[in-house]
């Protein structure tokens, strides 16, 4: 590639610029930055919201190092993101690649239908397949209807299916998101690749390997980005649809959180628990830009 | 210009128009709206100049806010709070709210109850022991855990109203065997399997040791041979299958929309349903409280939501008058007409069966002095432990002894 900076290298500062950003900044430190700061105060003491605050130094993280539900819900974590981040961006890929192959007649629309579940409330998402998953719901009819009745269950009261159909509603809901993304991406593939790769005779899972997904990399690590982190600090939809359970099953850090702060009078240790989940999303994003980095 | 002027004028002596008049501030959960808007329209009524601005909020929003909305420099004079050490003893510790002897003294209540009746409300003033002490906290309504079944399959099923608990045990299995389903449990919100577990635990262990534990789960035993026969007894009927496959699947309000539609023989609830249940079911429902192992009667339950005047309250006399109002002879039977079951004894006759049948279990209980309030107020972990464990009963992947050890340890936690 040839592009060149159009703009000259800045030597000098004009301070003055920044003024524009000062109103954003403002809000910034006030909505993001200061409570950031408070919460990482608040994780080393002991409070219960409205007492003093007592310094009790690193004690609250020791205890949810120790604490094995604190580990088994960040395990939990883990297995959302193959749910949340991995079978969305795959979906989201097999889809872009049969677009670039089929032309489908009224793809706008079906593209804004499978849209669709990522512009819903996640709480009208949760409401939804709690009624989908019910012992009684359409999913059991369905299984019924089949003659598959000893497979029907209460999937989100199974202690060995409610967490991966947990996460099986995280994919619905993320795959839109990624399918655009990736389409988007192909869009700015420039087409003289795929004829040079039509003319070495590549077929279509060759072209898609060699061609459609190294130049969707800047996508992928978008997609990454952001469904990793949405898994790890998915509240909404584990509070609606099982709070957790059935026992701590579905449990998840952020529900912990939550639990700690505003049930068991916690607040220091909830802080301490939030900071962890931050340092973590912070630490596996990182990871995923080292890994997936362009080598030059 | 001039009509913004007058705009602001007029809302600028409306605001102090209303100031004039004495205001009582009211932050309620959202349970007793019917209760608070009859009871206000009648003090305004009665007390000229007196305005009550009542403001509800559903269950979690309340329990997760009520102590920062107390903390506020600008409270509500009068405020729900919950039996426990998670609210009630975090805004005695922080002084948050007042004692109420002293209008307890002045307006009677204590002599409306027997003795020790009002335990649940009294702590120490500096909120670190709770069962003795000063009253911070009132209630006029009463809320029991019982038990409601559907008459038609009871009666169909050759039963009658058990009076110990192995015939309740014995009526669970003809039942099971009959292809009906036992009890019915909405079992995915946890919370419901407490008042299960209440139940059963009832059963076995008195009460007073019961309540003992939860004033002060750190220094009683938990893990008595009583309880773990209780504990046996919950895990034997979870594998007997008399809470049916699905229950950990199925909600709350499901499960009594089940009960309503006519699935399920038995359901373990608390007295709230009563209306619901009546209007469901008509004469299809009856109740009565748990028979014990001998023949006595176990319940949990308590009183209501205790009641509490802010310590910033600028009226605090005022909203002892009002909650005298709540707690008067007066208003026991606008309670029942709201469908509350009040805890002094009414002076009404019952409007239907069901409700005569409610009051007599709650009397029973009363009597026998059962109630052992929930399990989750012994420590601010025990809901989600006491939950959390209880599913795992019911879904068959812990045992009794299971629950037991982690129950004993979050006690000492």
């Amino acid at each position: 590639m040839t592009t060149k900076n159009i703009y000259r290298p800045q030597t000098k500062i004009d301070y003055s610029s920044y003024l524009y950003i000062l109103p954003a900044f403002i809000f910034y430190i006030l909505f993001v930055l200061f409570p950031l700061g408070d919460t990482l105060v608040t994780s080393f003491t002991e409070w219960n919201g409205i007492s003093e605050k007592k310094w009790v130094g690193l004690e609250n993280y020791s205890k949810n190092l120790s604490n094995k539900k604190i580990i088994s819900s960040i395990k939990h974590s883990f297995i959302l993101i193959i749910f949340y981040s991995f079978l969305p961006i795959i979906i989201g890929l097999l889809i872009a690649g049969i677009m670039i192959r089929v032309k489908i007649h009224g793809m706008a629309t079906y593209r804004a239908i499978l849209f669709l579940p990522q512009i819903l409330s996640m709480i009208v998402v949760g409401i939804s397949w709690r009624w989908i998953y019910a012992p009684k719901g359409p999913l059991n009819s369905g299984l019924d209807f089949f003659g598959l009745e000893n497979v029907s269950r209460a999937w989100l009261g199974s202690f060995d299916f409610a967490l991966p159909f947990v996460g099986l509603i995280g994919t619905w809901v993320m795959f839109g998101f990624t399918m655009i993304l990736f389409i988007a991406g192909v869009q700015k593939i420039p087409s003289e690749l795929y004829d040079a790769a039509k003319v070495d005779g590549a077929g279509a899972i060759a072209e898609f390997l060699n061609v459609t997904l190294p130049n969707l990399r800047g996508e992928i690590i978008v997609a990454l980005i952001f469904t990793v982190t949405l898994a790890l600090r998915n509240f909404d939809l584990i509070y609606i649809t099982t709070g957790g359970g059935p026992g701590t099953s579905t449990m998840i850090p952020s529900m912990f959180i939550y639990k700690k702060a505003f049930q068991m009078n916690q607040v220091g240790s909830a802080s301490s628990l939030g900071i962890m989940l931050t340092l973590l999303i912070f630490t596996l994003v990182s990871l995923i830009l080292i890994i997936l980095r362009e080598k030059k | 210009m001039k009509k913004i002027f007058l705009l602001i004028t007029s809302v600028f002596m409306l605001s102090f128009a209303s100031n004039a008049a004495e205001t009582l501030r009211i932050l309620a959960e959202a349970g007793d709206e019917a209760t608070i808007t009859e009871a206000a329209a009648q003090f305004e009524a009665a007390n000229p100049g007196v305005k009550i601005e009542a403001n509800f909020l559903g269950w979690d929003d309340f329990m997760a806010t009520i102590k920062l909305k107390m903390a506020d420099n600008n409270p509500p004079d009068l405020a729900h709070g919950n039996q426990g050490f998670t609210v009630d003893g975090t805004l005695i510790q922080s002084g948050l709210v007042i004692s109420l002897e002293k209008y307890a003294d002045q307006y009677n209540w204590k002599k409306q109850f027997a003795n020790g009746a009002l335990s649940e409300f009294m702590w120490s003033d500096d909120g670190s022991t709770w069962g003795s002490g000063s009253l911070y906290g009132i209630s006029p309504v009463a809320e029991d855990v019982i038990v409601y079944y559907n008459k038609d399959k009871l009666k169909s099923l050759g039963l009658s109203v058990p009076t110990r608990f192995s015939e309740f045990e014995n009526a669970l299995k003809v039942s099971k065997d009959a292809g009906e389903l036992p009890i019915v449990l909405g079992g995915a919100d946890g919370w419901p399997i407490i008042h299960v577990w209440g139940l059963v635990e009832g059963a076995y262990v008195n009460p007073e040791q019961t309540r003992s534990w939860i004033f002060d789960a750190s220094n009683v035993q938990f893990d008595t041979p009583n309880r773990i026969k209780a504990a046996n007894k919950l895990a034997d009927m979870a594998n007997a299958g008399y809470f049916g496959s699905d229950s950990l699947g199925v909600g709350y309000d499901d499960a009594n929309a089940m009960f309503i539609n006519g699935e399920g023989v038995f359901n373990l609830t608390g007295t709230w349903m009563t209306a619901d249940f009546n209007s469901g079911m008509g004469d299809n429902v009856g109740a009565f409280a748990m028979p014990t192992w001998n023949g006595g009667v176990a319940g949990g339950g308590s009183f209501a939501l205790p009641w509490h005047i802010s310590s910033k309250s600028s009226n605090p006399d005022l909203a002892a008058k009002f909650l005298n109002h709540l707690m008067s002879n007066e208003f026991v039977d606008d309670l029942m007409g709201v469908g509350r079951v009040p805890a002094q004894a009414p002076t009404i006759d019952p409007t239907s069966n069901l409700q005569a049948e409610v009051i007599a279990a709650s009397n029973a209980l009363v009597g026998d002095n059962a109630k052992t309030f929930y399990t989750d107020w012994a420590t601010p972990g025990m809901y989600d432990t006491v939950t959390q464990e209880l599913q795992k009963v019911i879904g068959g992947v812990a045992s009794a002894q299971d629950f037991i050890d982690a129950m004993a340890a979050e006690s000492i936690n």
